[in-house]
């Protein structure tokens, strides 16, 4: 067994704090939370943790969250960071910020869904870390796609996606030309949105493919249905 | 009553002002006519004073003292005293013309009173007389049934020749009594003749040319018309008729003379000569002075009656118009005062003196002063009710703005408009207007800070909510009994549908916030609705769709999946008011200005009264009958309005015909 994984959470909430803390404990992994951003900071300067979970709002920082997140990111490019959300609406803004996290989520995910996450972000730092296996490659005319690693490539370039959005591509490329509807989408990305939010995903999506390649189309709306990937 | 008819009234009531102003016109003509009445009587008494005992100025000779007048008769014949008066006194009044000798009455005054008649028997006669510059006119209209002219060319001393004869007597300034006759030989001029014995002793008839008369018959006898200059004529005259019944005959004689020595028994009463120039020296432009004998017969005046002419020009159209207000009908032209004339005594009224005078003379002074007023007041008048009424139109005009405004301020989705106009004007409209702006953004404030409760709570709540439902689940984790488990279920179910709750109170803002962000395209619409109802045959089995689209693409600016929404909102509406079975029709067609795209399904007709709510946010009135256990807050039908209206258009919601269903249009701009 490799060492404990340390899970940092900065939430100022210390009823959900203990309460995430006790979740992640019970999963083998060792929890360090901080209330505020500036004793986060001070404990990420001498020892980084290996995944960070950090709240968008910090006691009188309402927007503290992006700067942590900019200044880990300062620290270490490979370090996994998840934001939580105290709105659903907060997503669209918070996605758009480039700010180079891993993941984003509201924060009326359950405990299970988030430990799933966390989870994942683990196996595709390992899996970075590994070479590839063959049988983990999903090619698709110009889209290379490894499960492991969670990572897409477009025309051989990586496509910054976050953890949701890959699982979404994933939901579709796996099986082109069938269309997948908004449920089977947010299934597939282990998330409860509502449609609107599955809808600007996909857009999100459309774009960062297309800052690659610019007659990007291989994500489909059919409409009344959902969406469906095409070669 | 509107504003602009208050308003207008009162302009109106400045109207007031040129009615006072007749009034006061009206009132300033009476005290003028007072006054001029009262120095007019003050320049008849100072005149008649002037004349006071002056019978020498108002008679050619003194007067006789007046007594009750005898009826006249042949027979009573001389009065006792020369100094009382006679019937057969002939006082001739002054006429306004001369009288042309043709025998006939048009020329001379038509007033009966002026005649006297004399009775002999069956015979009688009247008589008028008149001065006019320096002659007496006498008429004589004589009822004879047997007019007898003289026999033409015979001599005038032959008496059986002789026909109807008229005598006139008179003594002239040489004190001698003188008599001439007038024997006409048929009707026109005649001319008068006196007897002379010559020196020895033979009579002659001699013309006297200075006396012209003319004759004329009538149906009752003939009338005689005569001229005698004054100066052959002193104290008496009388005239004296032989009335014949044929030629030759003996006469039957009457009249003002002795019928047997033809002397005179009457006095000639006239004016003096000098009278005329007395009154002349007191005569002024537009007054009359008058001097009549006391029996009322006119003996002398000075006229000037005529108006100043070089005033006439000021009686332009509008004071005569003026003067149909302020003149009281049948109001005198002319004023006049009386004063008698008495004798030295003090005792005997002589004659009367009048003095009249023209309003004219002062009225159009007074019509200049009453134009200028009039012209004055009506001219404020008009000016006042002018801009009484643009000020009232002006207000009218602010304050219907106003009320659409405040009326429209507040839309029925709560949505409030602050701009208010007015509210830079610095009168009591701009007041309410700032008043109506202030209670408006207050009102905003509210409505915004209502908007965002929703949001808000489920914000706040969404934190405590986290820790509830984060420590159940770890409470889960830790292993409860069985009989614990129960209410652990009860506890997450219970935080779920606290989350759901959650969820549909944001859900209109985030709906609002992923539609306003939504990218617009070109697409055509009518593979989107085909698409959509595919889907939703695999949805909905038990419902049919049918579409209805032309075979042109429809080309609309948008966005494809907001149209999908809008369908999906509409579809589910349609499925949960129809009955099993039912075919919900989805259609799309082209418009002039717009596509429209068109739900309709069978089931209950829409109530008209909630038409025009149906799209509202939160309304909920017709509940269908889906057991949904989610919170149900009526967005669907507001999705669809934000979605119609995020294309520029506009939704609406009808019965079918025949209320066989509900039909719902959305128009898209194209």
């Amino acid at each position: 067994m490799a060492m404990k994984r340390t899970v940092a959470i900065v939430e100022d909430e210390p009823a959900i704090r203990d309460n995430y803390a006790a979740a992640f404990t019970r999963e083998g992994y060792v929890v360090r939370t901080y209330p505020n951003r500036s004793q986060a900071m001070t404990a990420f300067a001498s020892r980084l943790p290996d995944l960070a979970v950090i709240d968008i709002s910090l006691e009188d920082e309402p927007e503290g969250g992006f700067e942590l997140c900019r200044q880990l990111r300062s620290l270490s490019a490979e370090l996994p960071i998840i934001f939580l959300t105290a709105r659903d609406s907060e997503l669209d803004a918070v996605s758009g910020l480039r700010l180079g996290a891993d993941d984003f989520l509201t924060k009326d995910l359950s405990l299970a869904h988030l430990i799933a996450r966390v989870n994942a972000l683990f196996r595709r730092v390992e899996a970075l870390r590994r070479p590839t296996e063959a049988t983990q490659i999903i090619r698709r005319g110009s889209l290379t796609l490894d499960s492991e690693k969670m990572q897409v490539e477009w025309n051989g370039q990586v496509v910054l996606l976050s953890l949701t959005e890959f699982w979404i591509v994933y939901a579709l490329a796996r099986h082109p030309g069938h269309v997948k509807n908004r449920q089977q989408l947010m299934d597939a990305a282990n998330v409860v949105l509502d449609d609107n939010t599955i809808t600007s995903h996909v857009k999100r999506i459309r774009r960062k493919f297309q800052t690659i390649d610019e007659k990007f189309d291989g994500v489909q709306t059919v409409y009344g249905m959902g969406y469906r990937w095409v070669d | 009553m509107s504003i602009r008819l208050k308003l207008l009234l009162l302009g109106l009531a400045t109207l007031v002002l040129p009615w006072a102003g007749c009034r006061y016109a009206r009132e300033m003509e009476t005290a003028l006519r007072e006054g001029e009445q009262s120095s007019l009587q003050s320049v008849a008494q100072s005149i008649a004073a002037s004349l006071q005992g002056r019978t020498d100025l108002l008679y050619r000779h003194p007067l006789p003292t007046p007594s009750t007048d005898e009826s006249p008769t042949n027979e009573g014949v001389s009065p006792k005293t020369e100094d009382k008066p006679s019937p057969y006194d002939v006082r001739p009044a002054l006429l306004s013309s001369q009288p042309f000798l043709d025998g006939y009455v048009e020329e001379w005054p038509q007033n009966k009173v002026a005649w006297h008649y004399y009775t002999h028997g069956q015979h009688r006669f009247g008589l008028i007389s008149g001065v006019f510059e320096r002659m007496l006119y006498v008429m004589l209209d004589v009822q004879d049934e047997h007019l007898v002219y003289d026999t033409p060319g015979a001599s005038a001393l032959d008496p059986s020749t002789f026909g109807d004869r008229i005598w006139i007597g008179f003594d002239g300034p040489d004190g001698r009594q003188h008599q001439v006759f007038i024997a006409a030989t048929g009707p026109g001029t005649v001319t008068a003749r006196r007897i002379e014995s010559g020196e020895y002793g033979q009579l002659t008839a001699v013309t006297e040319t200075r006396i012209v008369g003319a004759l004329q018959p009538t149906s009752q006898g003939y009338r005689l018309e005569m001229r005698i200059p004054l100066s052959m004529l002193s104290e008496h005259f009388g005239v004296l008729i032989d009335d014949r019944n044929q030629r030759g005959a003996d006469p039957v004689s009457y009249g003002t003379l002795r019928s047997d020595d033809l002397h005179t028994v009457g006095r000639l009463i006239v004016a003096s000569p000098e009278l005329p120039l007395y009154l002349k020296q007191f005569s002024q432009s537009g007054v009359r002075i008058a001097v009549s004998a006391p029996e009322g017969r006119l003996l002398a005046q000075t006229d000037a009656l005529a108006v100043p002419s070089a005033l006439a020009p000021e009686r332009g159209i509008l004071t005569q118009f003026y003067r149909r207000f302020v003149d009281r009908p049948g109001a005198r032209r002319i004023i006049d005062s009386k004063a008698d004339i008495y004798d030295r005594e003090h005792q005997q009224v002589i004659g009367s003196l009048q003095v009249s005078q023209t309003e004219d003379r002062w009225l159009v002074l007074r019509d200049r002063a009453l134009t200028h007023m009039l012209n004055l007041t009506l001219g404020i008048s008009s000016v006042a009710v002018i801009a009484t009424f643009i000020f009232a139109a002006s207000l009218a005009v602010r304050l219907s703005r106003l009320r659409t405004a405040s009326e429209s301020a507040l839309t029925r989705d709560g949505v409030v408009t602050t701009t208010f106009p007015e509210t830079a004007a610095s009168d009591e409209l701009g007041d309410v207007a700032r008043g109506f702006s202030t209670l408006l953004h207050r009102l905003n404030e509210y409505t915004g800070y209502l908007r965002t409760l929703a949001g808000k709570l489920a914000h706040e709540i969404r934190t405590p909510l986290t820790i509830v439902r984060s420590s159940l689940e770890n409470l889960e984790s830790e292993g409860v009994s069985s009989s614990a488990r129960v209410y652990l279920d009860r506890a997450r179910q219970g935080s779920e549908r606290l989350n759901g709750i959650l969820v549909a109170m944001g859900a209109a803002t985030r709906v609002e916030e992923a539609i306003s962000n939504a990218d617009r395209v070109r697409f055509d619409l009518v593979p989107v609705v085909k698409a959509a109802a595919d889907s939703y045959r695999i949805a909905f089995p038990q419902r049919t769709f049918a579409t209805d689209t032309p075979d042109a693409p429809i080309v609309i600016d948008g966005a494809p999946d907001l149209i999908v929404q809008m369908l999906d909102k509409l579809v589910d509406n349609a499925v949960d008011f129809s009955p099993t079975g039912a075919q919900i029709v989805l259609r799309a067609r082209l418009e002039l200005e717009a596509a429209v795209v068109e739900v309709d399904n069978p089931g209950p007709p829409l109530d008209p009264s909630i038409r025009d709510r149906l799209f509202e946010s939160l309304w909920q009135s017709r509940s269908g009958d889906s057991d949904d256990s989610r919170p149900h807050f009526g967005l669907g039908l507001y999705i669809v309005r934000l979605i119609a209206e995020f294309h520029n258009g506009k939704a609406e919601a009808n019965s079918l015909p025949g209320d066989t269903g509900a039909r719902f249009t959305v128009h898209l701009a194209r």
